[in-house]
């Protein structure tokens, strides 16, 4: 039996030798993340994957868009989660998972444009020319911009996170900004974008035209109505690449994507699908009809005067059940829009109705309401003017996320939606991370 | 895989020729020896009381290496060079072995005295065998025979009540579905909290291979194995038990043992077959047609009504007119009008889809053993139909498991399973598309099934139930082997040497088509499909050297020291494809859009452990083991854990002074304290930082997808085991010569360094990391009590009754963690697992019907800091109680179990208690119709309105319900055919029996069966949502012995 002795002496030491080394396995479907952002191709991996973020089901693939489209006043909940129910009737609560959803998504955004930020500029690559390095990185101040802005206009000022998190006590301690900080941060990052990036047209990747046209908006919120102008100006000279699309739906039905009428639209494929069309199409479509348009806004819509060729938006079931149509491709390859050339147009109109020009402002109301089949609007007065823009944008972008965010920022919140606790204008923090963050204080009044 | 298995398979087949050489060898012996001046001695083996002979007894003379075996009718006979008197070392399985002095040559009987008392039974413990009566550590054996006969698939719901301590629930009707299973409570929240599986020294993967969806619930992969394979299960409880298992013992370990077969026995054949049906034995009671419609029309007065008050001019719009009015009515208004309450028709969508299930079992069996072979073959068919259409489980299995002793020094031997498992799953959970239950249960009574031009009706986003019971493909097939192939040698008389090889696999084959019939596939997917195949492969080498000697009379020492290497691995290929041509196309190959998908990881872990057992003259006895895990899952700076335990008994009942006490026939106290750990369920990648692909998006307009990666995790290097201390104290005492005994346990479990998902603030870009945080205790007791109330020859009745408590608190957890949608359970320091997170409604006011909430805050608003933890899923205590009587030919088991103190969240009540806000998206409980109507009315069900809290608060404790139970979990009788009328067809014994499952269920729960949970994920227990019950079976039976 000495051979037994020998095989377990035998197994006894090599088990001891190569323990450390069978203990050592590697995974196969990743990789760790010191070997991210190392060259030219890992860097335009990672600008992908932040563009694959913003269009993420959090953020513009579902939740924050509904978050918009929810809370103003063209749509109801029709389906079995009655936390939809909390937007509409504007009486969100804490622990309702759709702002800790898209808070969550909208700062994971924000950190993989941070690590690009980063990392990009510090990569030697041979390969990797100055301009690509410029381009990527004005991406990533682009899309921080946007998620800046985006958090500011729902909750108010927030924690501002500027540094790739690699650690789990990374972001200790970071107490929350005001509104005008939140601000300038957004007008910061697109001011950096503005510069870095290239003037090309690219309606799927953020160029210096995206950040234009995201000034315009952005300067509308702040009340800067000569920089709005301006901005948009900038968009709507360039009519070679930009132009509204005629009738209405030719911006989305048919399956089409990126037309003219598209500044900034976010690309899905049948790898990565959009969440809207299963919450919006009824059973008979394969979908949940999660919520639908309400009964107000299919009759504005439906009527001649008031919605034209814009209610190409809606359709009816054979039960008679009306739904919203503009999120409808299966697989579910809608686009998420986020910039579109009516969009200025109506910024102009805005803006230049706030200056007083409202021969130049009726126009550009007038270019919106031609291409939907409507004759020119009749208002004369600013006051009236103003109306006809704020009516206008409730149609034009019924199931898109503005409605709300508009009467907010015009303070008619009260008036038109009858919320006259202005702390609710607001979203509340997710209660998950006031529990969480020590440094994050909820919101006045929840 | 293939290579593995047709080596082992050849080695199997060798054995049978090694033995019969090794017998010509034996005769050979022995006409040699007749030749020499060797005496005979020859005589019978007999059972002392019965005197029935004892065929295949075996005789050792003692100091020598001869051995016999008694022949079919006792008798032996010896031919040996030995002088009289020798002594004879006699054993017989089931027999108390027995050394005598032969004085004589001629007509020797010997008797034997059957193995009554549990304290001679063999116990198994992690890598050996103890009798139980120098048990120091606390482990339940369960007796295999008398639950595998209980109609479930797998033996882990068949152990249900059987084993003090170990709390078992089968939370659907599902048959092979996962089942709940907390040994001493349950120590974590995000690794795994399931026992550790071994079978036959396998660690045997008990983590479901399912990827597709079933609605939140998953397979079970302990119902692979067939149950009339096994021998003998025992539950190892305390630290002292569980810590040689080191870093997997923390949540206790299950080791099954199959069977094999015995030395010098003859072949005998074991057949069975039985068939049963199943019925759900309630269902829930829903609304009709018109009472759907009186309800929603209520709800449509009372908010008009509340509209007005609160002048709230779209509220008055909006429910101005009763949707259920006649159709003339306003006929243009919205809501339109469908009619008046009593022209609604009632559809059964709830018949349709339970049925009477059909259950089949078919066993056979062949074992015995020469004097130096002994082999067991068998194979196994069961089928089961579950209550609800069209979900059906079968398996089909084969086992041969052999051993062969090479020479009087080296024993070798093989255990191998082919398992194949066949479901057809549906989903019976949560969820809209595809999901019977909700489609049959959730769909308003009153809507029509089909359309008025004849096309099947879809309501509320569920599918139609005539398309989903004729339509449904979701097809599993788990194919395993299990197999270990060991070699034992004595190195030295005292000194034993074992290696192990040991292989788990597990390929399982998930195949999905939903044709366009279905929401899933219909236009304008047009058809999908799935196919996954899942290979799961656990390799583990084991070798142990174990010495065992007494020395200076009395005290008797065992050593054992071991090491372990195992490897496990998980790969997953899938692929998916929509836009089929027709129906007639299943393959994906056909699919206009195909895609694919793959996943692969991987973990090890090295091992060495010891244990060192003395005793002194069998009263003293300690015990100490440690165990070292190496684990590639953890972090680079921990990836080592030590697990030591040691553990003392006192057999007082041997003192002296305890001598002349007759009526105590066992009296021992034992104490044992040590430390375990647990990694299982957690990700093998953990501890790792790591970035994905799979982010891919265009470069430029209109482009298409190109590669992009992403933050996955954040890493931890520091991440390590979870550990559990664990103290024990009990003690086993018997009476009247062991008709009665009882053992008692107290324990207290304490984890610390849980492993834990923690949430991390959201705007690190991460939702949570793996780390080490939060403690959790379990403190509770055990007692089981054994009693064998009447012994006679033509009537014996035996008792057994176990009860056994524990108190789960989590105390320490540096955030609340919520789970499920809208966030039913929350975990929270100070409470158990499993904890409800509510708004209390305290009553409905009489006056305005108008529920009331707890305001806890005080300050006159219902908010978020009102929500409550209101109860938790834990029993506070359970057991089982089974009587088995046997009255000549006749025998009769009667097995309750039961279950106190647990709470249950009725989810089904939950949507269809809504009170007419879901109007036609939801069916309507029949217990909606007790809800308020005017002033004065008493009850709990408030006042049907959109306005106010009644409705809209979700989290209502109003639908958290008590979920004790007493269950009649088997009644079995049983008839054996006398042996003087199966023996002239030359057959050993027939038994007819009958067994019927849950045929008595008291219960206070408003569902069928208090048992329900919707989904396998870990931290959620007791919401009931759209799971079928357990079914009531009456099963019929023969079992045949050649």
């Amino acid at each position: 039996m000495n051979i037994v002795k020998y095989i377990v002496l035998v197994l006894a030491v090599v088990s001891l030798v190569s323990c450390k080394k069978f203990l050592d396995v590697e995974p196969v479907d990743s990789v760790t993340d010191d070997q991210t952002i190392v060259d030219k191709t890992s860097a335009e991996t990672a600008t992908r994957g932040l563009y694959r973020a913003l269009a993420g089901d959090g953020y513009y693939g579902l939740t924050f868009q509904a978050i918009g489209y929810l809370s103003g006043d063209n749509v109801q909940w029709t389906g079995s989660q009655s936390i939809v129910q909390q937007f509409i009737t504007h009486n969100v609560r804490a622990d309702n998972a759709y702002i800790a959803s898209a808070w969550g998504a909208i700062y994971a955004t924000i950190n993989r444009a941070n690590h690009i930020i980063a990392k990009v500029p510090e990569v030697t690559d041979p390969l990797f020319t100055q301009n690509l390095k410029n381009q990527l990185t004005g991406e990533a101040y682009f899309v921080r911009a946007l998620a800046y802005f985006d958090l500011a206009r729902t909750w108010g000022g927030v924690q501002l996170a500027l540094t790739p998190t690699n650690s789990a006590s990374d972001k200790n301690g970071i107490e929350r900004s005001s509104p005008a900080e939140t601000y300038a941060q957004v007008l910061s990052d697109l001011t950096t974008a503005e510069q870095l990036l290239p003037e090309t047209t690219n309606r799927y990747r953020a160029t210096r035209k995206t950040v234009w046209a995201l000034r315009a908006r952005f300067h509308l919120y702040q009340s800067e109505w000569a920089l709005a102008e301006t901005y948009a100006s900038r968009l709507l000279g360039d009519a070679a690449n930009y132009q509204l699309v005629k009738p209405y739906s030719a911006f989305f039905a048919n399956n089409v994507v990126a037309t003219p009428e598209s500044i900034f639209e976010l690309s899905y494929s049948a790898t990565y699908t959009s969440g809207h069309r299963n919450q919006w199409q009824p059973p008979a479509n394969n979908g949940t009809r999660q919520w639908a348009p309400n009964d107000t806004f299919i009759a504005l819509v439906n009527d001649a005067s008031i919605g034209g060729n814009r209610n190409a938006m809606v359709a009816k079931t054979s039960q008679g059940l009306w739904y919203g149509n503009l999120y409808y491709r299966s697989p579910a390859t809608d686009p998420a829009y986020i910039l579109r050339i009516a969009e200025q147009y109506l910024i102009r109109a805005e803006a230049r109705a706030q200056q007083k020009k409202l021969t130049e402002a009726l126009s550009d109301l007038n270019a919106v309401r031609s291409r939907a089949g409507l004759t020119a609007s009749t208002a004369a007065t600013q006051e009236e003017i103003l109306l006809a823009i704020e009516n206008e944008r409730r149609i034009e972008f019924a199931l898109e996320p503005h409605r709300w965010f508009d009467l907010v920022r015009t303070k008619r919140a009260d008036d038109v939606l009858g919320v006259t606790d202005t702390n609710k204008w607001v979203l509340p923090f997710p209660a998950s991370e006031v529990l969480i963050d020590k440094s994050l204080e909820q919101n006045f009044g929840y | 895989m293939t290579k593995a298995l047709s080596v082992w398979l050849s080695l199997a087949l060798l054995g049978p020729f090694i033995t019969f050489s090794q017998e010509d060898a034996e005769k050979r012996d022995s006409l040699k020896g007749a030749k020499t001046n060797n005496i005979i001695l020859f005589g019978r083996i007999i059972d002392d009381k019965t005197k029935a002979p004892l065929p295949g007894a075996t005789i050792h003379i003692k100091g020598t290496t001869h051995e016999v075996s008694a022949d079919d009718k006792g008798n032996f006979k010896f031919v040996t060079g030995q002088k009289i008197p020798s002594v004879f070392l006699v054993t017989y399985v089931g027999y108390q072995p027995r050394e005598i002095t032969i004085n004589q040559a001629e007509n020797i009987v010997i008797t034997l005295h059957e193995n009554n008392s549990q304290l001679n039974d063999v116990v198994v413990v992690g890598y050996g065998t103890q009798s139980r009566k120098n048990l120091i550590s606390s482990i339940t054996k369960v007796n295999a025979a008398e639950v595998k006969e209980i109609p479930v698939a797998g033996v882990d719901a068949q152990l249900q009540g059987k084993a003090s301590g170990v709390q078992i629930n089968s939370n659907t009707g599902v048959p092979g579905d996962g089942v709940f299973i907390r040994v001493r409570g349950a120590t974590s929240i995000n690794a795994s909290n399931d026992p550790l599986y071994v079978i036959d020294g396998v660690f045997v993967n008990n983590t479901s291979l399912q990827t597709v969806s079933t609605g939140g619930r998953s397979t079970s992969p302990i119902a692979d194995i067939n149950p009339a394979d096994i021998e003998s299960i025992e539950v190892l409880k305390d630290a002292n038990a569980t810590a040689i298992y080191g870093a997997r013992g923390a949540n206790g370990v299950v080791i099954i043992t199959t069977r094999r077969g015995n030395y010098n026995a003859a072949p005998r054949v074991n057949f069975k077959a039985s068939t049963g049906w199943g019925k759900a034995p309630e269902l829930w009671k829903l609304t009709s047609g018109p009472e759907h419609a009186e309800i929603v029309n209520e709800f449509y007065a009372n908010s008009y009504q509340d509209a007005v008050a609160a002048n709230d001019a779209a509220g008055m719009a909006k429910y101005r007119h009763l949707p259920f009015r006649a159709l003339t009515d306003n006929p243009t208004a919205t809501p339109a009008p469908r009619g008046l309450p009593e022209a609604q028709a009632t559809y059964d969508r709830l018949h349709k889809l339970f049925r009477t299930a059909r259950l089949q079992e078919y066993d056979l069996s062949l074992q015995g053993g020469s004097k130096t072979t002994k082999y067991y073959l068998g194979a196994g068919y069961t089928s089961q139909e579950a209550i609800i259409r069209p979900v059906d489980f079968d398996r089909a299995s084969f086992k041969l498991n052999l051993d062969q002793k090479v020479n009087e020094k080296v024993q070798v031997g093989v255990s191998n399973s082919l398992y194949r498992s066949f479901r057809n799953q549906a989903r019976a959970g949560d969820g809209p598309q595809g999901g019977l239950l909700q489609s049959a249960l959730h769909t308003a009574t009153y809507l029509p099934e089909v359309n008025a031009d004849g096309t099947p009706a879809r309501w509320a986003g569920f599918d139609n139930l005539d398309v989903l019971i004729n339509n449904y493909d979701v097809n599993t097939i788990s194919l395993r082997y299990i197999g270990n192939l060991y070699a034992d040698a004595d190195i030295l008389p005292d000194l034993k040497f074992r290696t192990s090889w040991s292989l788990d696999y597990n390929h399982y084959n998930e195949s999905e088509y939903w044709n366009n019939l279905t929401q899933l596939g219909a236009s304008p997917t047009n058809g999908l499909a799935t196919s996954i195949q899942t290979q799961n492969t656990t390799w583990i080498n084991e070798n142990t050297l174990q010495y065992r000697t007494n020395f200076f009379g009395g005290h008797g020492l065992g050593i054992l020291v071991g090491n372990s290497i195992q490897s496990n691995s998980l790969r997953t290929d899938s692929l998916s494809g929509s836009g089929f041509p027709n129906n007639s196309f299943t393959s994906i190959a056909s699919a206009a859009t195909r895609s694919s998908s793959q996943k692969f990881t991987k973990g090890n872990l090295v091992s060495f452990f010891s244990r060192v057992d003395y005793n002194y003259s069998g009263k003293y006895f300690l015990e100490f083991s440690i165990r070292a895990d190496g684990s590639s899952r953890f972090g680079k700076n921990n990836q080592f854990g030590y697990f030591p335990s040691v553990g003392a008994a006192w057999r007082i009942r041997e003192e002296n002074f305890l001598k002349e006490v007759n009526w105590l026939s066992d009296l021992k106290l034992r104490a044992s304290v040590g430390l375990t750990g647990n990694q299982n369920g957690i990700n093998n990648f953990a501890a790792l930082g790591l970035w994905s692909g799979g982010a891919g998006y265009p470069d430029n307009t209109g482009g298409t997808d190109q590669p992009g990666t992403a933050p996955q995790q954040l890493g931890n290097a520091d991440l390590k085991w979870e550990k559990t201390r664990q103290a024990n104290i009990g003690a086993d005492i018997g009476f009247l010569n062991g008709a009665l005994t009882v053992e008692v346990n107290f324990y207290s479990k304490y984890t610390t360094d849980a492993l834990l998902q923690l949430p991390i603030q959201a705007i690190s870009g991460f939702n949570s990391y793996s780390t080490n945080m939060g403690e959790i205790s379990n403190k509770g007791y055990e007692v089981s009590v054994f009693s064998h109330n009447i012994r006679r020859k033509d009537f014996s009745w035996t008792t057994s009754f176990n009860i056994s408590g524990n108190v789960n608190k989590i105390e320490k957890l540096p955030t609340p963690v919520n789970y499920y949608n809208r966030d039913w359970v929350r975990l929270q320091e100070g409470h158990s697992l499993y904890s409800f997170w509510l708004y209390k409604q305290q009553y409905v006011d009489p006056q305005t019907g108008a529920a009331v909430f707890e305001d806890v805050t005080k300050d006159g608003a219902i908010t978020v800091a009102d929500r409550q933890i209101l109860g938790s899923a834990i029993p506070a205590f359970f057991g089982g109680i089974t009587n088995n009587l046997r009255y000549r030919q006749f025998d009769l088991g009667i097995s309750f179990t039961y279950q106190y103190g647990n709470k249950i969240f009725n989810l089904n009540r939950f949507f269809g208690e809504g009170g007419g806000t879901r109007d036609g998206n939801r069916v309507i409980l029949a217990s909606q119709l007790s809800r308020w109507q005017k002033p004065g009315d008493i009850t709990d069900v408030p006042r049907v309105t959109a306005y106010g809290n009644n409705y809209t608060l979700e989290q209502n404790s109003r639908f958290l319900e008590d979920g004790s139970f007493i269950k009649l979990n088997a009644l079995t009788v049983g008839y054996s055919i006398p042996q003087r009328i199966v023996s002239k067809a030359h057959i050993q014994h027939v038994r007819l029996y009958f067994i019927g499952s849950n045929l008595l269920w008291i219960k206070k729960y408003t569902g069928p069966d208090p048992e329900s949970n919707v989904t396998g994920s870990q931290n959620v227990q007791g919401l009931d949502l759209g799971t079928p019950p357990q079914p009531r079976v009456i099963q019929f039976g023969i079992n045949v012995t050649l």
